[in-house]
């Protein structure tokens, strides 16, 4: 198994708030590796660490380099993509042309890639900066990176506020980069769906930590103690989550998405008063490429659950009701 | 009042007439200003993108200063540099007083904090993902430096017009440091001076003129440069 990157102990501050603390975790090479977390839980500083823009407090980032130039080697789209203020073509080439390649080639590549984010080269390579949409920026900024065909593609939320078409190309643009170059590539994304779709293996962080290498559901505190070892949660829409076990007020729950259950809401009401059961509407379904399981994401509480879909499909088709059910021993309880 | 048209229709007598005076000392104000212009711009750009890029103990009170200098008296500046060029002065041995070299030196002065202040301003007000997008592309050393200016290019022209107008226009440096001596460092503003105290009305609009065309020429072509970049 050939590894890009190895991290060991590390540890990122900004004063005296860690942002980052992760023990041990390998990234194998030549694999579309998604990020997935809540907002603030590390995924911009931990790409930051792996672009070797940013050293970690403690602990070591090892990326394995194939030349001398590791940094030749690695391109990392932000998440908001900044664009030079000079024309498309400009903007692409900048890259090669701090590498040193000759016009014709520049040339060529830079038609290549626009071509790869679905951009008409010759419609779009003299454009002004200000003359693009934000899909069409976002894609820009893709075609900077990739025409560099670098071997560790670094992506930063890449389909946050881009329409559904941006968000195939930019999918294309991934798994064209992987399977023609090898390039290793590392996204983080809100979209579970979409990186269930493009990726190969998924890290989860939750507050700066990996909590699993999948989509694991959280469910956040505060937890309110009824009796004896009972607890409630109550979700902003006002559904109660009734839960055993819970180790204190602030407790977060990690639900692995395939120890979710979910049946029908109107064939599951021997469910409806049993602990750890929740309702929702089924917002989309997705198979993970890896290991070809069909994953429901369910919108319930006002919040976003993956539940593997086992049985009929057809049931849990966008749309519909459905009760998601856990079990409380399947739990595992961050404090 | 017929004394003023009097004087217009003589300034225009003597520049279409090539008078060698007239022409002199727009020489002397073209060369010395090229000069200084360059030496700030040289010295100003570097400076004043390390003042506004990087964080360093005692920035604060660099870019207090830097900013303070903005308000010199051209008087000041003429006393400092005489003060060092006057065969008294630490550097008299180098005979340069009452030369094109001195005002030069002078106008430098003068043009450099103006040049620095605003380059610090312009290289602070860049966005802030600009560096992450350069570095993120592999940019580093004199590559970053330049694109980032690059991206400033705007801010940077309105920096050299602003010190250019102030060099163009200075009395005071011209005058103590350069001596006023005809054929010689005589430059425009100088000139003007000298010759409506002697009440040559003639000479002094047609230099006026030739200063406000000096000054319309260059904001033209900056202006050009802006739309074509």
């Amino acid at each position: 198994m050939d590894l890009a990157y190895r991290l060991e102990g590390v540890r990122h501050c900004y004063g005296n708030k860690t942002v980052l603390c992760i023990d041990e975790q390998a990234i194998e090479l030549n694999r579309i590796v998604g990020i997935v977390g809540h907002n603030g839980s590390g995924k911009s500083t931990l790409l930051r660490l792996l672009a070797l823009l940013e050293h970690p407090t403690r602990g070591k980032v090892h990326y394995f380099a194939e030349s001398k130039e590791p940094m030749f080697e690695i391109a990392l789209l932000p998440q908001e993509p900044y664009l030079l203020r000079r024309s498309v073509f400009s903007n692409v080439s900048y890259g090669l042309e701090i590498r040193g390649c000759g016009k014709n080639e520049i040339r060529q590549r830079v038609y290549d890639a626009l071509s790869w984010v679905g951009l008409d080269p010759e419609g779009f390579a003299c454009r002004r900066w200000y003359a693009l949409s934000g899909g069409e920026a976002q894609r820009v900024a893709l075609a900077a990176r990739l025409v560099l065909r670098p071997r560790v593609l670094l992506l930063d939320e890449p389909t946050t506020s881009v329409d559904a078409e941006s968000g195939r190309k930019i999918r294309e643009a991934i798994l064209k980069a992987r399977n023609e170059w090898g390039t290793t590539v590392i996204v983080s994304s809100h979209d579970r769906q979409w990186l269930f779709d493009v990726c190969d293996t998924i890290i989860h962080l939750f507050r700066g930590r990996v909590v699993g290498s999948g989509v694991e559901n959280i469910v956040f505190g505060p937890w309110r103690k009824l009796e004896g070892d009972l607890w409630i949660k109550i979700f902003p829409d006002g559904q109660k989550f009734l839960c055993p076990g819970v180790p204190g007020c602030n407790a977060v729950g990690l639900i692995d998405p395939s120890d979710m259950h979910m049946f029908p809401e109107a064939t599951g009401s021997k469910y409806k008063r049993r602990a750890c059961c929740i309702h929702g509407t089924v917002s989309g379904l997705s198979m993970v490429r890896s290991t070809g399981d069909i994953i429901a994401t369910v919108y319930a509480g006002g919040e976003p659950f993956s539940a593997k879909v086992s049985g009929c499909v057809e049931q849990f088709t966008p749309g519909r009701r459905v009760i998601l059910l856990a079990y409380p021993d399947k739990i595992r309880w961050m404090s | 009042m017929n004394y003023i048209l009097e004087g217009l229709r003589q300034a225009v007598m003597l520049l279409v007439k090539w008078d060698p005076e007239t022409y002199a000392a727009i020489r002397a104000t073209l060369t010395v200003t090229s000069y200084s212009m360059c030496a700030s711009l040289l010295l100003g750009i570097p400076a004043g993108f390390a003042l506004g890029y990087f964080d360093f103990r005692g920035k604060r009170v660099l870019r207090t200063m830097v900013d303070t200098c903005l308000a010199f008296p051209t008087v000041l500046i003429g006393l400092l540099v005489y003060a060092f060029l006057s065969r008294r002065g630490p550097l008299g041995s180098l005979n340069l007083l009452f030369s094109l070299s001195a005002i030069a030196i002078g106008q430098t002065i003068l043009a450099l904090p103006i040049i620095m202040s605003l380059t610090a301003t312009a290289v602070e007000s860049l966005d802030r993902r600009l560096r992450l997008t350069l570095l993120s592309l592999g940019a580093r050393g004199h590559k970053l430096l330049f694109t980032t200016l690059w991206e400033a290019r705007h801010a940077l022209l309105i920096a050299a017009i602003t010190a250019y107008g102030r060099v163009l226009t200075e009395v005071g440096i011209s005058m103590m440091v350069g001596g006023n001596i005809k054929w010689h460092t005589r430059t425009i503003t100088t000139a003007i001076a000298l010759e409506t105290g002697k009440g040559n009305f003639g000479l002094g609009i047609a230099l006026g003129i030739v200063l406000m065309l000096i000054a319309l020429i260059v904001n033209l072509s900056v202006m050009s440069l802006r739309k074509k970049s």
